[in-house]
């Protein structure tokens, strides 16, 4: 659909699966704020939020990861806070909207509403428990045995932790960052309640796509989607064997 | 899960007062305190917090339209007026009822599709490969495009109409009972490949030579079906069905793009219902209300389900 020429869109008589008249016009116009033939232009291009997005999306995933990480190796080697696994959990049962609120009045209050810091907190804290559960199902499968020798040997825990076991989770850690990012890629809410207009993500300036004339700009919107759905598609490709473990928390292996 | 998590300790708490273990044991907890705090003060920081602050706001009438601050919204004490209302908001009730509807079709639906397509996964074939990719990548699609590409489809100039000769005046997302459908259909095909992801998982787990013995007893594919590989696959089943109906009651991203929960109210869920009230009607208090109220009854809901899995396990 992405490919259909505008005038395809806006004629209303009888749509089709593909288009008549492929064209490249509107990607040329998400990408640079306008297009040969178009009238209408964009007062942006595509390039603020998909910064926006990248950028929140990367830190975010950032902070997920490492405090994701360190806790759930905490708990599976040291036994700390045993009960912190259910809390994190919890966190995921709830509809977002149900907690937002106070949320969106701290956000406010210490001035993190559409700024990339605030958005990256936000996404950092929701993802944290994905974080935390993939990481756990790749460190309960570390033998212990390892780390005892290393230790026997005169490793300090840090070093162990360092040196040892997190080269043996690699690519557990790399699947679980790019799942993260994906599940931060993919937020639409956080951002529409959070951002006003500098850091607007791309979901939300798809839905702000209409033109000055009124019409909905069905094509551009199109081919913002097939842009938005480019990373994680590949991403996904990327790890799908891993997936499966992540989703159910490690819970299959009992 | 936490018997694993303590057992590394336990076993160094088997030697007390032998120097090396025991000095090891406390240099470990002591790293172990460091690396939890990142997480426990964004818990703290998103969880004990804000919810303090949500039971604040919902005992008052507090809204950010009036201009006082937040932390003075004790000015306009209520005494839990917003939770007596909650009982006669029929809106509310009506929104939750549809969330449950949508659950009650499509998460099954979804499980049954999931099922099927898991059950076709365990042959090999052509192109096997291939289709695992496709079945796949719509589970990977942002929502918010999801809804938008269904909001195309389901156009009365649309493809759908197109394809099955429909007139361009028969809508989909503006007829009251179509729009639920249309919403399903959109949800059944995001969400159907995580369902048939983990049933493979699931199913691959179950041992080869049990089908082997079924089939070599005069057992017939669909008696081996029914009597070896759904039994063992209970456990992925429930978790399957658990996560699923836990995602979709939260549905929001799809709903919001596609339908805005219109016709009317037609397809608003409880998240729809929660953001119509915080933005249109900046009902701030009572939206803390109504998401404590959710959040409370989840939360005992979800403990009894872990306890009763725990002692199932056990």
């Amino acid at each position: 659909m992405a490919f259909k020429p505008f005038a395809e869109w806006t004629t209303g008589s009888g749509m089709t699966w593909f288009p008549r008249n492929p064209t490249l016009q509107n990607f040329e116009f998400v990408i640079f704020g306008h297009a040969e033939g178009l009238v209408v232009s964009l007062d942006r291009s595509i390039l603020g939020p998909l910064t926006a997005s990248l950028i929140t999306s990367i830190c975010g995933t950032a902070l997920a990861v490492v405090a994701g990480t360190l806790s759930s190796y905490a708990v599976v080697r040291f036994g700390i806070m045993s009960a912190l696994p259910l809390q994190v959990l919890q966190l995921r049962l709830f509809p977002p909207l149900a907690v937002m609120i106070p949320v969106m009045v701290m956000w406010a209050f210490i001035g993190a509403v559409d700024t990339w810091w605030g958005l990256s907190l936000i996404y950092g804290i929701v993802t944290l428990p994905f974080a935390f559960w993939l990481m756990k199902t790749f460190f309960d499968e570390v033998p212990v045995e390892i780390e005892d020798a290393a230790r026997v040997s005169g490793c300090s825990y840090w070093r162990v932790f360092y040196r040892i076991t997190l080269p043996i989770v690699k690519p557990g850690l790399a699947t679980c960052a790019l799942f993260v990012f994906i599940l931060n890629w993919s937020d639409y809410l956080l951002a529409l309640l959070l951002t006003q207009k500098n850091w607007i993500t791309l979901p939300i300036y798809m839905s702000t796509l209409t033109s000055p004339m009124g019409g909905q700009m069905y094509g551009m919107k199109a081919a913002l989607g097939m842009i938005a759905a480019i990373p994680p598609v590949i991403f996904g490709l990327l790890i799908q064997k891993h997936l499966v473990r992540g989703l159910t928390f490690g819970a299959l292996k009992q | 899960m936490t018997e694993t998590a303590a057992e590394p300790v336990r076993s160094e708490m088997k030697q007390p007062g032998r120097g090396y273990w025991s000095s090891v044991a406390h240099d470990g907890r002591k790293l172990g305190f460091w690396f939890v705090t990142p997480a426990v003060l964004l818990l703290v920081f998103i969880v004990v917090f804000p919810l303090a602050m949500q039971f604040y706001l919902s005992v008052t009438w507090w809204t950010p339209l009036d201009g006082v601050r937040w932390y003075r919204a004790y000015e306009s004490f209520n005494s839990g007026d917003n939770y007596l209302r909650l009982f006669t908001d029929g809106a509310m009730w009506a929104a939750l009822g549809r969330t449950v509807l949508l659950m009650a079709i499509a998460v099954p639906a979804q499980f049954l599709l999931g099922l099927g397509l898991a059950y076709l996964f365990m042959e090999q074939f052509v192109g096997r490969k291939i289709f695992y990719s496709i079945i796949l990548t719509p589970m990977m699609i942002v929502p918010a495009v999801v809804g938008l590409i269904f909001f195309l489809l389901f156009q009365g100039t649309g493809p759908v109409n197109d394809t099955f000769g429909l007139p361009i005046s028969f809508s989909w997302l503006t007829d009251v009972h179509r729009a639920m459908l249309s919403v399903i259909i959109a949800d059944t095909w995001q969400w159907t490949p995580l369902m048939f992801l983990i049933l493979l998982a699931g199913m691959l787990g179950v041992p080869s030579d049990q089908l082997t013995a079924g089939r070599l007893l005069g057992a017939s594919n669909w008696q081996n079906f029914i009597k070896i590989i759904l039994p063992r696959m209970k456990p992925v089943i429930g978790i399957a069905l658990v996560l699923r109906a836990v995602e979709c009651f939260k549905i929001f991203d799809i709903i919001l793009v596609m339908t805005k929960g219109g016709p009317g109210v037609e397809t608003e869920t409880i998240s729809l219902y929660l953001y119509k009230k915080t933005f249109a009607d900046l009902d701030w208090s009572y939206v803390a209300a109504i998401g404590l109220t959710i959040l409370f009854s989840l939360s005992l809901l979800a403990a009894r389900g872990i306890s009763h899995a725990a002692k199932r396990r056990g």
